[in-house]
């Protein structure tokens, strides 16, 4: 896996940077993602000088190029460069794609992580699609695609840090009663929402995003006529769930609990009954063999 | 007949006030209640600004056009002033009504494209449901509060009545400037807009005792003075995130300290809003295992006003922060809220004398006295003492003979970026 380098000359900084990427494989900030985003933040931001900016990292490129031609953005033309491919994003959600492909590729000493990935890049394309086939007013596309992706990103960190924390999550996962992150926090002094959530403030991913995945357990924060949490990230929320849900079903999976507990209340932000599902894993399967 | 906006079509706001009468008087005979929703353009004073009024106007019509598109036949609508749009449900309950709020949230978030730019909308709402036998003037002044109590929480939220801050306490009005400051930090915040300036902290011996994070905002080439967006932060709820931000910032700038062979430590403030929250110790948590910095060089500095009220939970964050290893520091002391029976109840390892004492010094002997005294209690008390805000060769000496360990100020150095800190650090060649 590639580790982004800038293609300034190297500074004192950018070698310390390197060093806790290569130590760590947490990037603070990755340099590609922070050129790209000054570009982006332009008056008049250049596509061509931001391609050039992503064509220095071949599996970033190519990774770009995949996302602009997953089914959810339903192209009838396949993107064949990064030009095209930010242009068919858009700026923003090109932004969050890249900012994906570097979590993805950030994490080059935990072991065993590819089963990981696949399902969050499944869960990420099943909630860009659920975003469109709902068309629930105001959520993007590609803002439950980018949602998607990251949601879990503080797993990774949490199995870089903590031997038994792939017991914890297996504990977490089939617990029928209690909450995920309750279960979790009986062996840590943390969570992999809070984790996830600290990570993505710190790649300036809009507050709805860091906000959803910090509570993505949250049953009250979902559910709740009080909850504080932002419509959006209420919707992102409950897109990824049933996302989630969606796959475990085609795949035969019931690797987890949360639909049980989460399920209910996220049909009923979605605007959803029981009785809907049939038709969802009904459209659903045409999109899944898709992926694979 | 009911008064029309003319730019919009909808009801105004003395057409909005009759339909509620009619709605209120409707619901005593059916006994089902209705809803009102108050919907006001977060930061529209920055379009009228960008586009003068009839660039505002347009971006007023495209979102009437919207609501009239989106829940027109489920609610009444209307205009009530410049950007601000009530729309009233009949026979609504709270929970549809927020499913609604929701739908009219996600309506105003859309994009609009105005010529070469693209504005990101975004609304405060606010809700209120009709109680039996309540003036219809009064519930619309509950959905204002509770749209208003929206717009302080950064906006971008939905607020039902009762739900909204006793006003007074948070709810006071925000000066048009700080709404400018709170816009920018919304800015700063998505586009990377923060960083981190770090103050060396230099003991009697001269070597660098620790460094102290100190935030600075930049958006579009201004820079925001931190005595103005702190504040601001601090009103609007932002200050969590800010200080979530600069917590792992400032940890992931002592592990390339440590990477780098300095081992310095990093103090970083923490809110009064972080430590009450209950979620304080997981987020600490998160930022030193996702810097992996050594703990020990990981420095917590406490805000005086954090010591108006030591709440059970504030007690129980700060056991657990000293329990993960971090150091933590009693700052601006001497003054404010901070009294000595702060020293006896927060577990500090360090003492930080409040400049106040200091620039007074060495002509003001009952200052020296006091700072005397603070130094040997805190000295007592195992902690380290250190003097801020010195900037002449006077206060240092009269300081380091009084006892006090280590001094911060302009006298040694500004605040710093990074990339300047470590060439700094290595000229004074304190490896």
């Amino acid at each position: 896996m590639t580790v982004p380098r800038p293609q300034s000359p190297r500074s004192e900084v950018d070698n310390l940077f390197e060093r806790s990427i290569l130590n760590l494989g947490i990037p603070p900030c990755p340099a590609v993602l922070e050129r790209f985003i000054a570009e982006m933040n332009k008056d008049d931001p250049d596509f061509n000088r931001m391609a050039t900016i992503i064509i220095t990292d071949v599996g970033l490129s190519a990774g770009l190029i995949k996302t602009a031609n997953s089914p959810f953005f339903g192209l009838r033309q396949r993107v064949r460069s990064v030009t095209e491919a930010l242009l068919i994003l858009g700026l923003q959600a090109s932004s969050h794609a890249v900012a994906g492909i570097i979590l993805h590729n950030s994490f080059p000493n935990v072991p065993n992580l590819e089963r990981f990935w696949d399902a969050s890049a499944r869960i990420a394309r099943l909630s860009g699609w659920l975003a469109q086939r709902l068309d629930i007013h105001g959520l993007r596309a590609e803002d439950a695609y980018t949602f998607g992706l990251f949601r879990d990103c503080g797993i990774p960190v949490l199995l870089g840090r903590f031997h038994n924390y792939e017991t914890v999550l297996d504990i977490a996962n089939r617990d029928a009663e209690r909450n995920f992150i309750e279960v979790e926090e009986l062996e840590l002094p943390t969570n992999h929402a809070m984790v996830g959530c600290i990570l993505a403030q710190s790649w300036w991913l809009p507050k709805e995003i860091c906000l959803a995945i910090r509570n993505h357990h949250d049953l009250e924060g979902l559910g709740s006529t009080n909850s504080q949490l932002p419509m959006l990230s209420r919707q992102l929320i409950a897109t990824s769930q049933l996302a989630e849900h969606l796959m475990q079903h085609l795949l035969g999976l019931s690797l987890t609990q949360e639909w049980p507990k989460l399920g209910s209340a996220c049909l009923k932000l979605l605007g959803l009954e029981e009785g809907q599902l049939e038709a969802l894993y009904s459209d659903a399967q045409s999109i899944v063999p898709n992926e694979e | 007949m009911n008064s029309i906006d003319t730019l919009t079509g909808f009801l105004d706001r003395f057409g909005c006030l009759q339909i509620a009468e009619t709605l209120a008087t409707d619901s005593m005979t059916h006994g089902k209640a209705f809803a009102a929703i108050w919907v006001d353009i977060d930061r529209f004073k920055h379009v009228n600004e960008s586009f003068g009024h009839l660039g505002g106007d347009e971006v007023i019509k495209i979102l009437a056009a919207r609501f009239r598109n989106r829940i027109s036949g489920r609610a009444e609508l209307s205009r009530i002033g410049g950007d601000e749009f009530v729309f009233l449900i009949p026979r609504c309950d709270i929970s549809q009504a927020q499913m609604l709020a929701g739908e009219l949230a996600s309506t105003v978030e859309e994009p609009i494209a105005i010529g070469s730019l693209t504005l990101h909308p975004t609304a405060s709402i606010g809700i209120a449901i009709h109680n039996p036998g309540e003036d219809s003037l009064a519930m619309l002044e509950r959905a204002d509060r509770a749209m208003f109590a929206a717009k302080t929480r950064g906006g971008s939220c939905i607020v039902c009545s009762g739900d909204e801050p006793i006003p007074g306490r948070i709810g006071v009005i925000l000066a048009r400037e700080e709404i400018s400051i709170e816009g920018t930090l919304h800015t700063a915040l998505a586009t990377g807009g923060l960083c981190l300036h770090y103050q060396p902290i230099i003991n009697a011996n001269g070597h660098i005792e620790a460094v102290e994070a100190l935030m600075r905002c930049m958006v579009n080439g201004e820079n925001i003075p931190p005595g103005k967006f702190i504040p601001v932060a601090e009103k609007t709820g932002l200050v969590t995130r800010l200080g979530e931000w600069s917590l792992l910032e400032g940890a992931m700038h002592a592990r390339r300290l440590q990477d780098a062979g300095y081992h310095t430590k990093v103090a970083i403030n923490v809110s009064r809003a972080q430590l009450i929250s209950p979620k304080f110790t997981q987020a600490l948590h998160a930022a030193l295992i996702c810097s992996n910095a050594k703990p020990e060089l990981v420095e917590l500095e406490l805000t005086e006003s954090l010591f108006m009220d030591i709440s059970e939970t504030v007690q129980k964050n700060l056991k657990n922060a000293i329990a993960s290893g971090v150091v933590l520091a009693i700052d601006d002391f001497g003054t404010g809220y901070s009294c000595l029976a702060n020293l006896k109840d927060i577990p500090a390892g360090k003492l930080k004398l409040d400049r106040a004492f200091v620039t007074v010094l060495p002509e003001d002997s009952r200052a020296l006295s006091v700072v005397k005294a603070m130094t040997q209690l805190g000295h007592e008390l195992g902690m380290t003492v250190v003097a801020e805000g010195c900037e002449r060769q006077e206060e240092i000496d009269a300081l380091f003979d009084v006892g006090v360990d280590a001094i911060q100020g302009f006298f040694y150095a500004r605040p710093m970026p990074e990339e300047t800190l470590i060439p700094w650090l290595q000229k004074r060649n304190t490896i």
